[in-house]
Order: C-alpha cells, then structure tokens, then sequence
C-alpha cells in the first residue's frame, strides 16, 4: 500500500510537471491582460519540434530546444494577433489551434513521410538525486524524477520571485491591472505584452516536449489531448499566482498518475476506464464551479491602445 | 450596398484566398504544384450531381455547432463546448431512434426524436449557463471541459449500453426507421440541410426581431447596463447556452439520422472547432454562417477526394482552415484601419483640412 502511494506521489510530480510549466507561463501571460489561449496548440507545437528535433539530432536537448523556439514562434502568431491588431483573444486562440493542429499533422508528414517504423526516441531518464533520493518517501517522490521536474521545482519559485519582488515583475502585472500608468512610465504596454507572451509560448513549448520527448519518446496528433486547456483551466483555479499554479499542476498530476496507476491495476474493474480519462476534467470543472476567483487581473482579454 | 457590406464582403474573400495560399505554399513542401492541387479541389468537388450534394451534406453540422457559438458569442459568453454538445446529441438521438425502432410511423418518430436530441443538448448546454448564473463559473472553462466529459461519456455508452448486438466493435446498430428523408435522388442530401437554413433563419429572426435577441445582445455589449436597465442576466446565461446547446445538439440529429445512420468511436470529433472558426468568419451573423459553412463544406469535401484520389494527406483540411481563419482576423484588424482612415479623411475633408 505505501508503495503503492509511493509510486501514485512520484508520478503525479512527474505528469504535474508540464501542467505546472504551462500553468505558470498562462499566469504571465495573464498577469499582463493576454489570455494566451492557443496554449492547447503551444503544446502541440512543443511535443511535435520536441520530437523532430530530438529524432533528427539525436540529441534530447536539441529537442528541447526546438520545442521551446516552436512554442515561441506559435506564441508570436497569438501575441501578435492578440496584441498588435487587437483581436479577440478566445478567437484568435481557437483559430491558431487549429491551424497549429493541421502544420503539426502535415509537417509530420513532410518530414517523415508515411513511417514503416513508428517515429521514436528514447524519452528523457528518471536521475535520482545522490544521497537526497535515499531519504524514505521523499526520496522517491521528489528526487528522482527526471530534469524537466527538477527544472520545475527551480522554475516555479525563481517566477513567483520574479513577478512579486522585481520591477519586472511589476511592469508585467501593472500591464493587466493598470495599462496607462505603465504607458505614461515611459514603458510600451503591448511589448511587455508580447514579450511575455512570448515568454509563456517558450515555457509552455517546453511543457509540450514533456508529453513526446519526456515521457513516451514518440509523438502522435492526439498526443497533448486537451493537457494545454487544463493548463489554461489551472492557471484559473491557482488565482493567477505562480504558486497556486504550482499547486493544482499537481493536484492534476495527482489525477493523471491516479487514473494511469487504475487503468493499469485492477481499478479498472471498479470505475470504467472513460471515468478516468475524464477524472481531470471533471475535476476542472468542479473547482472552477466552487473556487472563488480572486486577483483577476483588472484588463484580462481586453486589447491596449490608442485609437490614432 | 453600404461601403460597410463591400468592405465585409470583399475582406472576407481575399482572406479567404490569402488563407488558402497559405495553405498551398505548404504543399510545395510536399513536392506537389498547388495551382494544381486547387484546380483538382475545385473540378473534383463539381465533379458530379453526388459529389456537390455531399458538400451540403458536410455543411449541415457545420451550420449548427457555428450557431451554437454564434449565440453565446453575440452574448460576449464563449461556448467552446459545442462539440461535447454535439455528442450528447448524437447520443440522445441514436439512442431514442433505435429504442423507437419499429414503434412509430417513421415521420412521428423522427420529430419526436428531433425534439428529444434538442432538449437532452440543450440541458447539457444548459447546465453551463447555470454554472455561470449561479456559482460564477467561468463558462469558457466549464464548456471546454465538459466536452471531453461527454466524450468519455459517449465512449462508456458505445461500448456498453448502446453497443451494437454483434458486440464486435463500439459502434451502434444501424437505425432503419427514422432516417432523414433524401431530397435530391442520387445523392446523399438530407432534408437535414434544410433544416438547418430553416433554423439559421430562425436564430437569425430571434436575434435581431425578438425581444430576447434584443436582451442577449444587450448582455452582450454591456452586462453592467443590462443589469440596470432590469435584464435579469442570469436567466439570460442560462437561455443563452440552453439555445446554444440545443443547436449543437440538432448537428447530432442530422448526423445521426440523416448522414450516417448509426454512431461510432471518434465520430466527427472537430467540428465543434470548426463551427468557432465558421462563427468568426461570419461576424457571428447567422446568415452569413450558411454560406462560410457551405464553403467549409467544400473544403472537407475536397480535401476527401484529394486524399483519394492525389494522396495529398488528409490535414490538408485543418491547415486551409486554420490558414482561412487566422488570415481572415487579420483581414478584420485591416479592415477597420481602413475604415477609420477613410472616416478620418472624410472628416478632414468636411472640416476643411
């Protein structure tokens, strides 16, 4: 039974990592007034450069790399359309997910043509921490996951420092709250906006690369199914804070670890095994139906400009 | 016409065909020439009577997932659930059709059907609004989630209560009774097309002559003032995604009984997308929708033969629809500073400048 939970926790560290990495650059996102709801095709875009790049370079990094230059450039398209020519940011977002869907799926093809063999790399390796990992439970849970979830452990303190103790951090969220004071400071609203946008993008694309390169160590078109959106659902129900993003990242990795560890147990016996794929998202929306939200950022969705 | 009508009219084509040369410099990847990847689109879809049928009958679910967002969105609320709408449909209406089977005379049955499938989509819709009035719920969010909640939903159904009797595959019997009846011989064109201009018409009606179009779209440009002017915006919500649901829901309907007559795993599983992208390219207007659906029709349709019969793959169609959409939010950033430079000109002008 211990090790039963054992296992359940280190997993949930591991599948809240993306979530966590996504949910966090939304927060960004969001703090400046951009809903960055393209974050379902970041994803994508970040599993599918994750696993060309990982494939053609034979090179996990490279991989990552590519994947965090794929969610930028997706996230380009967005912040430009969001912030440059003001247009409706649900819209905008819907729309480049389809179309980061349909490049995804084409380039796929482009690039590997029709595959005889599946497309696969070996996924990055759980790295235990020497000496850490050996402590009982903790060991096991929080130091020997694989750099991606190190990397969110340093990642998620290192944004919270930033956005609520450095003047950057305070540009960003004075651009969601109050954009004419940051303009009248003499700073250009909608490039912080951009920029951040941008900054989202490449977290969020590096979230993405968890799900090819990180986990299965191959990709397919239905491989993010709906992970980014419960990263746009988390950055929600966290009230736009770094922390509570980390939070339900893992409360939601904790739902994911728990239907794969049902499906693969005798659990599946006892709930149907479609409960549990939608467990996540059953939980998304009973939060977002008992959770106050507060802090929402004053000019969320609404375009910065001056009519000239 | 109104230079306001021509600029729509005229900016939503070229960006249209900006979209779709988007998609055709990506066919160059692919060592293919896209002047002739189009021609063979555009001939092959008129290729013969079923062919053109076939795209109406790809258009009439598109029409009724763009309403279902059209609604809310006039309403400033985002229904980005139509697609777990359109399940939920899909499910009621098989469902009841082969529980029925044989029970009535197939016209009866079939209305009832029609009404059951509006009802069970439009609580599921429904529901949402509730969320929203009651608890504060952020729609967006209880929307998109709810989808895959009635995909697992469906999923669970297709495999065990509305499994078909072989029990080979989750998939349903074949309905025999109630199906749509077919208005053009030799082709596969169900009435359902026409029930869908019909409704079209009758969204379009209940927006702009009612006195609850009138409210919805009051909550939409100012929720605060609809409030004050004693709009009871709660209950709006929750008609708003009653409505909404229930029009995705009747894509389920014309699906169901009049496209393929039975239901299975992974049944059109993007349409709730794209009638979002359909919305957007209609300005919302429920008019407009037949026409951008009927042009995405054709683009499935096309994209269908062109994977028959040039091996082009089959994301061909997500691509030119992606590249269509994003080209024509552009084109609208375009089109207004066009019109505010040319009413700025006209005022320079009339001042004298």
């Amino acid at each position: 039974m211990i090790e039963f939970f054992t296992i359940l926790c280190a997993n949930a560290f591991r599948m809240g990592t993306p979530l966590v990495l996504g949910a966090v650059g939304e927060v960004y996102s969001e703090r400046t007034g951009v809903m960055m709801t393209a974050i379902e095709g970041v994803f994508l875009a970040g599993a599918f450069g994750g696993l060309v790049g990982a494939f053609l370079t034979q090179s996990l990094a490279m991989g990552f790399l590519i994947a965090i230059l794929s969610g930028v450039i997706v996230a380009s398209a967005h912040g430009w359309i969001c912030v440059y020519l003001k247009q409706n940011q649900v819209v905008t977002g819907t729309a480049i997910a389809i179309l980061v869907a349909g490049l995804c799926a084409f380039l796929f093809r482009v690039i590997f043509g029709v595959p005889l063999m599946p497309i696969t790399v070996t996924p990055l390796r759980e790295l235990p921490i020497p000496l850490l990992s050996s402590i009982p439970f903790f060991g096991r849970v929080l130091f020997s996951q694989n750099l991606l979830t190190y990397f969110m452990f340093v990642f998620v303190p290192l944004a919270y420092f930033v956005l609520y103790r450095t003047s950057l951090g305070l540009v960003i969220r004075s651009a969601g709250e109050n954009p004419e004071a940051v303009e009248v400071a003499g700073i250009k609203v909608n490039r912080v906006r951009f920029f951040t946008v941008l900054f989202a993008g490449g977290v969020s694309g590096l979230a993405g690369a968890f799900y090819s390169i990180g986990f299965l160590g191959m990709y397919t078109d239905t491989i993010i199914g709906g992970r980014g959106w419960i990263a746009f659902a988390i950055c929600f129900l966290g009230n736009w804070n770094p922390k509570g993003a980390f939070i339900g990242g893992i409360v939601f990795g904790f739902a994911e670890a728990f239907a794969i560890s049902m499906q693969v147990g005798a659990g599946s016996a006892i709930f149907p095994n479609e409960l549990l794929i939608a467990l996540p998202y059953i939980l998304t929306i009973v939060l977002a139906i008992t959770r106050k939200a507060y802090n929402v950022p004053a000019k969320l969705g609404v375009s910065y400009g001056i009519e000239k | 016409m109104k230079t306001k009508t021509i600029d729509f009219l005229l900016f939503n084509i070229g960006a249209i065909f900006v979209g779709l040369a988007a998609a055709g410099i990506m066919l160059t990847f692919l060592g293919e020439n896209p002047i002739r990847v189009y021609s063979l689109l555009f001939t092959s879809v008129v290729r013969d009577r079923f062919t053109v049928a076939n795209i109406f009958v790809r258009a009439t679910p598109l029409i009724f997932t763009a309403l279902a967002f059209a609604v809310t969105f006039k309403a400033k609320l985002f229904n980005i659930g139509a697609q777990g709408q359109f399940f939920i449909g899909c499910l009621v209406a098989v469902g009841f059709s082969l529980y029925l089977e044989g029970f009535l005379v197939p016209g009866v049955g079939l209305v009832i059907v029609f009404f059951l499938t509006l009802l069970g989509g439009g609580i599921y819709g429904g529901l949402i609004g509730y969320a929203k009035a009651r608890f504060n719920a952020n729609e967006f969010l209880v929307s998109m989630m709810s989808t895959y909640v009635a995909l697992g939903v469906s999923d669970y159904l297709l495999r065990t209560l509305l499994m078909e009797a072989r029990g080979e595959y989750p998939q349903t019997d074949t309905i025999q009774f109630y199906r749509l009846p077919i208005f053009v011989g030799g082709t596969r064109l169900h009435i359902g097309f026409i029930i869908a201009v019909v409704i079209a018409i009758l969204v379009w009606v209940m927006m702009y002559k009612t006195t609850l179009g009138y409210r919805i779209r009051t909550v939409g440009q100012n929720r605060e003032a609809a409030h004050l002017a004693g709009i009871n915006t709660k209950r709006i919500f929750v008609i708003v995604f009653f409505i909404s649901g229930a029009l995705a829901s009747l894509a389920g309907f014309t699906e169901v009984n009049g496209a393929s007559y039975m239901l299975m795993r992974g049944f059109n599983s993007t349409i709730g997308a794209m009638g979002i992208g359909i919305a957007v390219l209609a300005n919302a207007n429920p008019i407009s929708i037949i026409f951008v659906a009927v042009l995405f029709g054709t683009l499935i349709e096309g994209g269908m033969i062109l994977m028959q019969v040039a091996g082009i793959p089959h994301s061909i169609i997500p691509l030119m629809q992606g590249f269509v959409m994003v080209s024509v939010l552009i084109s609208y950033y375009v089109r207004t500073r066009v019109a505010t430079l040319r009413e700025k000109h006209r005022l320079q002008k009339a001042v004298g400048i």
